[in-house]
C-alpha cells in the first residue's frame, strides 16, 4: 500500500500565511539541495508544530532529517518555501536576527554534545547566556548552576567535558541548550551515541523538562523509544514528508 | 565566566604554541621598543642637556644638519653675543678623533671648548677638576670614555700622536658627551686641522621678565640669520626642538630604529597570523556551535581579535620588561658603553603596546574574517 504523500494533501490545508499563525513553528513547501552533488535533501515539506508539543521526526539515513531540522532552527535557510516562527516568516529575517532567534528561542542539543574542550560543565552552559537576557557575570554562574541542578549535574560543575561520561556530557549539553530558557528545543539524535541506560536517562529528562517548563520539543531520532514517548512523529523518506505533518493547531 | 576568561581559556587550549607566539612576538615587539627607546633616548638626553644649560638657539652653518660638517668662523659667536638679549654663546669644535686603546684604536667624539664656555658648568666632575684658563695639552674625559680607556685622572692620552693629561673626570646629561673628550678649543683647532674655525654654537637668550619667550627667541634667532660675518658665511639658528628633530644624526638613529622595527613588526605579524589560522581551523566545528547557539559574527570576530590582542598585550608586557633588561645590559657593555642609556621611557612602552594592539588587529583580522564568515551548518559538519 501506497502511503499517501503531503503534497497529495496539502491542497485542503489552509493557506500558509494563515496557518503559520497557528503554530509555533510552520515550514511551509520548504525544499533544499546541496550543490555538492546535487542532493534534493528536502523536497516541498509542509509541516506545523504546536507550542508545548513533543515531535519526534524519524526516516532512513539521509532521508533529509537533520537539513529539516537546522531549517526549522534557522541554522540555515532554505532553497524555496519559508519556515514560519510564532507566525513570523524566517525569510524576512535577517541574519542577525536570526542569531538573535537562536540565542533566544530556541535550545539545540546535537549527537556528539559539542562541548567546549577548555571550557568547565558550569562555563560550558554559560555560553549561549552571552547572547541572552543581560546578566552580570555572577548571575550568569548562579543560572548555570541551576540549570546544572535541574539536569543532575551540579556535582560536575567544575568538570571539564573530558573529565565527564558521555551521558554526563549529554546532560550538560541540555543544560545549556535551555541557557536562555528557549520556548522550542531541537535535538538531533540526542542519544544516537548514549549505551541505553543513558540514553533512557536523557529521554526521562527531556520529557521531564518538557512538562515542568512547557517547551516544544523536536527530535530527529532513529530510536524507536525516542519515538514512542513522542505526542506526534513525523516520517521522512526522500526528502519528503511521509504523511499529513500538521497537527490540529489547538487543544484536540 | 567573562567574555576574557573565555578568550584566555581558548588562547591556554595549547600551551605550547601560544607560549612560543608570545615568545616570538616579545622578541620582535621588544626589539622595537629596544630601538625606538635607544633612539629616543639620544633625543631626550641631548633635550635635557640643552635645556640645563639654557641654551635656546643652536647655530650652524646655513645648510648643514649636523655638527660634524658645519664651519663656522670662531669670531661669529663673539659677534652674535654683542646682540642685545644674547647671555651668552658657546662655541664648540666637534670633531671625530682616534685613540689608541692597547694595541688597537677607538674613534671618539673630542669636543673644542674654550675655558669659559658654560657648558662646564653642567658637567658633574667625578675626578679632578674642569679645563681652565691657560691649560695646554690637558683633557678631560667623559665617565664612559674613561672608564672604557681605563684611565683617570694623572694619567695621559694620546690624540693624534700628542699627550693630552687628563685633568678630569665628568659626567653628562648627555649620553655622547660621556663618551666624549673634551679639550681647550686651540689645540682642537690645531689637530683637527682647522684653526680659527668652530662646528658650532648654542645662544642663551635672556628671558627675564616675559611669560612667553617664544617671540623673543624668534627675533635674535631671526637677528642671527640675517647676520652676516666677515666672509658672508649664512648661518642656520634653530630652537632647541627644531634641531633635535633636524639633526641628521639622529634621524639616522630614529630611521635605523623605524626600520629594523618595521621588519620585526612585520615578523610578529605574520606570526601571530599563523597562529590565529591554525587556531581557527582546529576551532571550525567550535565555532559553528557558538553561531548555532546564537552568536553573531560580530561576536566570533570579537573572540579572535581578543584572543590576538591578549596575546599582543602579553607580548607587550614581556618585550617592555626584556627591552629595559637589555638596554641595562648594553649600558654596560664596553662597546656601546657611553651611548646607550639604561631605562624606556614611558612614552616608547606605550607606543611598543599600541603597535602590539595592532599586531594583534592585524594578524587576527583574516582569521577573524574566516571564522566569521562560516555557516554553523557547514562549521558544525567540518571534520
Amino acid at each position: 500500500m501506497t502511503e499517501p504523500l503531503l503534497s497529495e494533501t496539502i491542497k485542503s490545508l489552509p493557506r500558509p500565511a494563515q496557518a503559520a499563525e497557528n503554530f509555533l513553528l510552520y515550514a511551509e513547501r520548504i525544499c533544499k539541495t546541496y550543490p555538492d552533488g546535487g542532493v534534493h535533501a528536502l523536497n516541498e515539506v509542509t509541516l506545523g508544530i504546536r507550542d508545548a508539543e513533543y515531535v519526534a521526526i524519524t526516516g532512513p539515513s539521509g532521508c533529509g532529517k537533520s537539513t529539516l531540522l537546522n531549517l526549522l532552527g534557522a541554522l540555515d535557510r532554505p532553497d524555496s518555501g519559508d519556515v514560519y516562527f510564532r507566525g513570523q516568516a524566517l525569510s524576512q529575517r535577517s541574519n542577525r536576527e536570526l542569531d538573535t532567534l537562536r540565542a533566544r528561542q530556541i535550545g539545540f542539543v546535537f549527537q556528539s554534545f559539542y562541548l567546549l574542550p577548555t571550557l568547565t560543565a558550569r562555563e560550558n552552559v554559560q555560553i549561549p547566556m552571552f547572547e541572552g537576557p543581560p546578566r552580570s557575570a555572577r548571575e550568569r554562574t548562579r543560572r548555570a548552576e541551576e540549570l546544572l541542578d535541574l539536569v543532575g549535574m551540579r556535582h560536575r560543575a567544575r568538570h571539564r567535558s573530558s573529565q565527564l561520561s558521555v551521558g554526563e556530557r549529554q546532560r550538560v549539553a541540555l543544560a545549556r541548550a535551555l541557557a536562555n530558557d528557549p520556548r522550542l528545543l531541537l535535538a538531533d539524535e540526542p542519544t544516537g551515541n548514549l549505551d541505553s541506560e543513558n540514553a533512557t536517562l536523557v529521554l526521562d529528562l527531556l520529557t521531564r523538562l518538557r512538562h515542568e517548563q512547557q517547551l516544544t520539543l523536536v527530535i530527529v531520532t532513529h530510536s524507536a523509544d525516542v519515538a514512542e514517548r513522542a505526542d506526534r512523529v513525523i516520517r521522512l523518506r526522500d526528502g519528503r514528508v511521509l504523511e499529513p505533518a500538521l497537527a490540529c493547531p489547538g487543544p484536540c | 565566566m567573562t567574555f576574557l576568561t573565555f578568550i584566555t581559556r581558548n588562547l591556554l587550549r595549547r600551551p605550547t604554541r601560544t607560549a612560543l607566539t608570545l615568545l616570538g612576538l616579545a622578541v620582535a615587539v621588544g626589539s622595537v621598543i629596544a630601538l625606538l627607546g635607544i633612539a629616543h633616548n639620544f633625543t631626550a638626553t641631548m633635550a635635557n642637556t640643552f635645556e640645563r644649560r639654557g641654551i635656546d638657539l643652536i647655530v650652524l652653518a646655513a645648510g648643514k644638519t649636523d655638527q660634524l660638517s658645519s664651519d663656522i668662523s670662531e669670531s661669529i659667536p663673539e659677534q652674535v653675543a654683542r646682540i642685545p638679549g644674547v647671555l651668552g654663546v658657546s662655541s664648540t669644535l666637534l670633531d671625530l678623533i682616534e685613540i689608541p686603546r692597547g694595541r688597537s684604536s677607538i674613534s671618539v667624539i673630542a669636543q673644542g671648548w674654550n675655558w669659559n664656555n658654560f657648558a662646564f658648568d653642567d658637567l658633574e666632575i667625578l675626578a679632578g677638576r674642569r679645563l681652565l684658563a691657560g691649560d695646554d695639552h690637558q683633557a678631560i674625559l667623559g665617565v664612559n670614555l674613561a672608564d672604557s680607556l681605563g684611565k683617570t685622572v694623572g694619567d695621559t692620552i694620546e690624540l693624534q700622536g700628542e699627550p693630552f693629561a687628563v685633568v678630569g673626570v665628568y659626567r653628562s646629561l648627555d649620553v655622547f658627551e660621556n663618551g666624549a673628550v673634551v679639550i681647550p678649543l686651540r689645540q682642537m683647532q690645531r689637530l683637527a686641522g682647522r684653526p680659527g674655525r668652530i662646528t658650532a654654537f648654542g645662544v642663551r637668550v635672556d628671558k627675564s621678565g616675559t611669560d612667553d619667550p617664544g617671540p623673543r627667541v624668534e627675533a635674535i634667532r631671526q637677528q642671527i640669520e640675517a647676520f652676516r660675518g666677515s666672509e658672508g658665511i649664512k648661518l642656520t639658528a634653530q630652537p632647541r626642538q627644531n634641531y633635535l628633530q633636524s639633526a641628521s644624526h639622529l634621524k639616522v638613529t630614529k630611521a635605523m630604529a623605524w626600520m629594523v622595527s618595521a621588519v620585526a613588526i612585520l615578523i610578529g605579524v605574520i606570526s601571530m597570523l599563523n597562529t590565529m589560522v591554525m587556531s581557527v581551523l582546529e576551532r571550525t566545528q567550535e565555532i559553528g556551535i557558538l553561531r548555532a547557539v546564537g552568536w553573531p559574527p560580530s561576536r566570533i570576530v570579537r573572540m579572535i581579535l581578543g584572543e590576538a590582542i591578549l596575546l599582543g598585550v602579553a607580548a607587550a608586557v614581556l618585550g617592555t620588561i626584556a627591552a629595559t633588561a637589555l638596554t641595562y645590559v648594553l649600558s654596560m657593555s664596553p662597546k656601546v658603553r657611553g651611548f646607550i642609556e639604561p631605562g624606556i621611557a614611558p612614552m616608547i612602552i606605550a607606543q611598543g603596546v599600541a603597535i602590539t594592539v595592532l599586531i594583534g588587529l592585524l594578524g587576527g583580522a583574516y582569521p577573524a574574517y574566516r571564522a566569521a564568515r562560516l555557516l554553523p551548518t557547514e562549521a558544525i559538519r567540518h571534520d
